[in-house]
């Protein structure tokens, strides 16, 4: 929740937060693909990833309709969601989206402007790893997984809604 | 009403330990002003002109006279004894310290309340008809279902970062109270159901909400207001701050586009996990039973004579009581609108009285109108006088409700720094000019709606008068609307005639109102009858002095 914390560097971090070193590599579209663990922007993984093998990340940017990309999940290992400022929360309905329409099993991960106080939403959507901009980002994970035990509507992540528990089965 | 159970404890108690923790470290210097905006904009508190304001939600409008005390204590406590009722139906105070907060927001929690949602870009309070459950009209009860709704837009973890603000309102009657056409959503139940309308609004670009479903059933509201706001998240624009609210979509696309963007999406989810079954709406449902009512014996003769001999009570009686469900009961509107003082406002002692109120005649509860009153919405017809002296020994027997100086203002330049204008001021200029009893009743039913700014909190764009306060090279002027109304014929008022100083609004408003006693074809005809009879232009000139 501080935002003292996002001037540090950011750190990637899984929901259950293990920090980790980051594999991935975001290539720009006119850059041949020479590396494992590459990620693609949209438009070339739409264009592309018919013609290839392997696979790949995708950089989601909050305008992108990922459904576009449902001929070919079964290509893709990652999909980042770019958050290019904390307030635009498009990318919520994209991980919801990804996780529970198109029934993804890869990770969602966010990127850009992620900070400790959005983690508890993002955990909520679906996201599993997180590119954290917190001095201490196990910490921050710890934090948001304290704040609240129940929630009121069901979301991606499994959490059964309170009217579930007040009429259970 | 609904009673929190340990899950809504839990879920508060969660959320005051957060925010406790957010507003120490502040004190302590580890967040920056500017760190630590949009944490408590997420809370209901707002840094204002002079200090900071604490918006407490009133879940759609609905309160026990235990939590109006708790309002009267924190006035008396943390703010400068008073409060100020909203066009949301929530209360705010103004003058609150941020080191008391956690506090203020512990001593709500005991009354299970909070101030959750009440702003941010989110789904914000859940409004509706403040005689929901009384009114002889209703076909059915609404508060159930925002009930419903405030459960499921609770840290709603999609929705928090929606482009804009998103406010919802529900009616359940054949006359609209709730103004639900210009709201973002807008549901009328019916007896098939829910009729939906989307993308209604104010602000500077004012819109009336489309119909885009008929016959929802209200076990699959949730889930198609889960598909409407994705449609919204995903869609709506969020490069320009004053095309964000999702009327500007729904225009931009189309209604019947957006609608089949919103069906599209239903059709996605998966809808069990999101409609709460039967067994809990039957839960909620059960929180809402009509009162135990009294059976008090009612002699209509004896009310005639007493209000033959009280001519303020024969008043009182004519303009603040609407009829009941039962005949021997009315619901009550206490006007927050007295001569020359603030619209929406009460002191503690004031809260206190009207809480007493409640308990001795009105089965302990309360609502908060979105014209700022405070209603008892079941009052025995027997008890009518003995509330009618309670309410008078305290200044809040004004009798004007629906009347001329029974105004909507926003708090305007006094209090917010968004205001062009100021909005009291005004609003207590006209109140004064139109105090005389006998004038205010010739003149009838007569809505006027005053906002600060452009971003219309005062609701301008629907008074059947609006007045819109602006800034010209500094100078804030007036602008005068015709024509607006709110209700179930809504619609939107045109701005008539040049801008006015503050000092010039009173005496147009009353050569206007003269014009009209003039021209209307007898007293049933209604002020916004006669403007819809003879056209806007018709009153254009009267608003100016004669050259």
């Amino acid at each position: 929740m501080s935002q003292l914390n996002s001037s540090h560097a950011p750190q990637l971090v899984s929901d259950q937060g293990e920090v980790r070193a980051n594999g991935w590599t975001l290539l720009a579209d006119d850059e041949a693909i020479g590396v494992d663990q590459a990620v693609l922007s949209f438009a070339r993984a739409v264009n592309e990833l018919d013609g290839l093998n392997g696979r790949y990340g995708v950089r989601i940017a909050p305008g992108d309709d990922v459904r576009l990309l449902t001929p070919f999940l079964s290509k893709i290992a990652l999909i980042e969601v770019a958050f290019p400022g904390y307030r635009d929360g498009r990318g919520y309905s994209t991980a919801r989206i990804v996780r529970q329409d198109l029934g993804f099993d890869g990770e969602i991960r966010a990127v850009g402007d992620v900070l400790r106080d959005q983690l508890f939403w993002m955990m909520r959507c679906g996201f599993d790893s997180f590119l954290l901009k917190d001095a201490d980002p196990a910490g921050a994970i710890a934090y948001a997984r304290s704040l609240y035990k129940t929630a009121y509507q069901s979301a991606a992540d499994g959490l059964k809604p309170v009217w579930a528990l007040r009429h259970p089965a | 009403m609904y009673v929190y159970d340990q899950f809504d404890h839990a879920m508060v108690t969660a959320r005051n330990a957060e925010f406790k923790d957010q507003v120490e470290r502040r004190l302590k210097g580890e967040l920056s002003e500017d760190q630590f905006k949009p944490l408590r904009l997420m809370n209901g508190l707002y840094l204002q002109l002079h200090a900071y304001m604490l918006r407490i939600a009133v879940p759609y409008g609905v309160l026990s006279s235990r939590q109006m005390r708790t309002f009267a204590h924190i006035a008396r406590t943390y703010d400068r004894d008073f409060g100020h009722f909203t066009t949301r139906q929530n209360i705010q105070f103004n003058w609150i310290k941020l080191a008391d907060t956690p506090q203020i927001l512990e001593d709500l929690a005991a009354v299970e309340m909070h101030a959750i949602q009440t702003s941010g870009n989110c789904i914000r309070n859940t409004t509706t008809d403040q005689f929901a459950g009384a009114a002889k009209d209703e076909i059915d009860d609404p508060r159930p279902w925002a009930e419903l709704i405030r459960q499921w837009s609770t840290f709603h973890p999609e929705f928090t970062f929606l482009p804009r603000k998103f406010k919802i309102a529900i009616t359940g009657a054949t006359r609209d109270r709730a103004a639900i056409r210009v709201h973002d959503i807008g549901l009328q139940l019916t007896d098939k159901g829910f009729d939906v309308y989307v993308g209604g609004g104010m602000g500077r670009t004012p819109h009336l909400g489309h119909l885009i479903k008929s016959g929802l059933s209200g076990e699959k509201l949730l889930s198609y207001l889960e598909a409407a706001l994705r449609v919204y998240n995903r869609y709506g624009r969020r490069d320009n701050i004053y095309k964000a609210r999702i009327k500007i979509l729904v225009s931009a696309l189309g209604p019947q586009e957006y609608a089949r963007q919103v069906e599209e999406e239903w059709a996605t989810l998966d809808q069990a996990q999101i409609d709460a079954p039967h067994a809990e709406i039957a839960r909620i449902k059960s929180f809402f039973p009509q009162p135990a009512y009294a059976d008090k014996a009612f002699d209509a003769a004896a009310l005639d004579r007493t209000k033959a001999a009280d001519a303020g009570f024969a008043r009182w009686v004519r303009n603040n009581t609407l009829a009941h469900r039962r005949d021997d009961h009315v619901s009550v509107t206490i006007s927050l609108k007295p001569t020359g003082l603030p619209p929406g406002d009460a002191s503690s002692a004031q809260m206190d009285v009207m809480a007493d109120a409640a308990d001795r005649f009105a089965y302990g509860e309360l609502r908060v109108s979105h014209e700022q009153n405070i209603i008892l919405p079941h009052v025995a017809k027997a008890d009518l006088y003995d509330l009618y002296r309670l309410l008078d020994q305290n200044g809040l027997s004004s009798a004007n409700v629906g009347k001329i100086t029974d105004m909507i203002a926003c708090p305007g330049l006094d209090y917010c720094s968004l205001a062009n204008a100021r909005s009291i001021p005004l609003a207590q200029d006209i109140s004064q000019r139109f105090a005389d009893a006998e004038l205010t009743d010739k003149i009838g039913d007569l809505q006027i709606k005053i906002s600060g700014c452009i971003n219309a909190c005062g609701h301008h764009h629907v008074g059947h008068i609006g007045i819109l306060g602006v800034d010209k090279q500094g100078e804030e002027f007036y602008q005068i609307l015709l024509g607006g109304r709110a209700d179930e014929q809504a619609a939107l008022g045109v701005i008539t005639g040049k801008g006015l100083s503050a000092e010039a609004v009173p005496a147009a408003l009353e050569r206007l109102i003269k014009l009209y006693l003039e021209l209307r074809t007898d007293e049933t005809e209604r002020f916004i009858d006669t403007v819809g009879r003879l056209g806007r232009d018709a009153f254009a000139g009267a608003l100016h002095e004669p050259a």
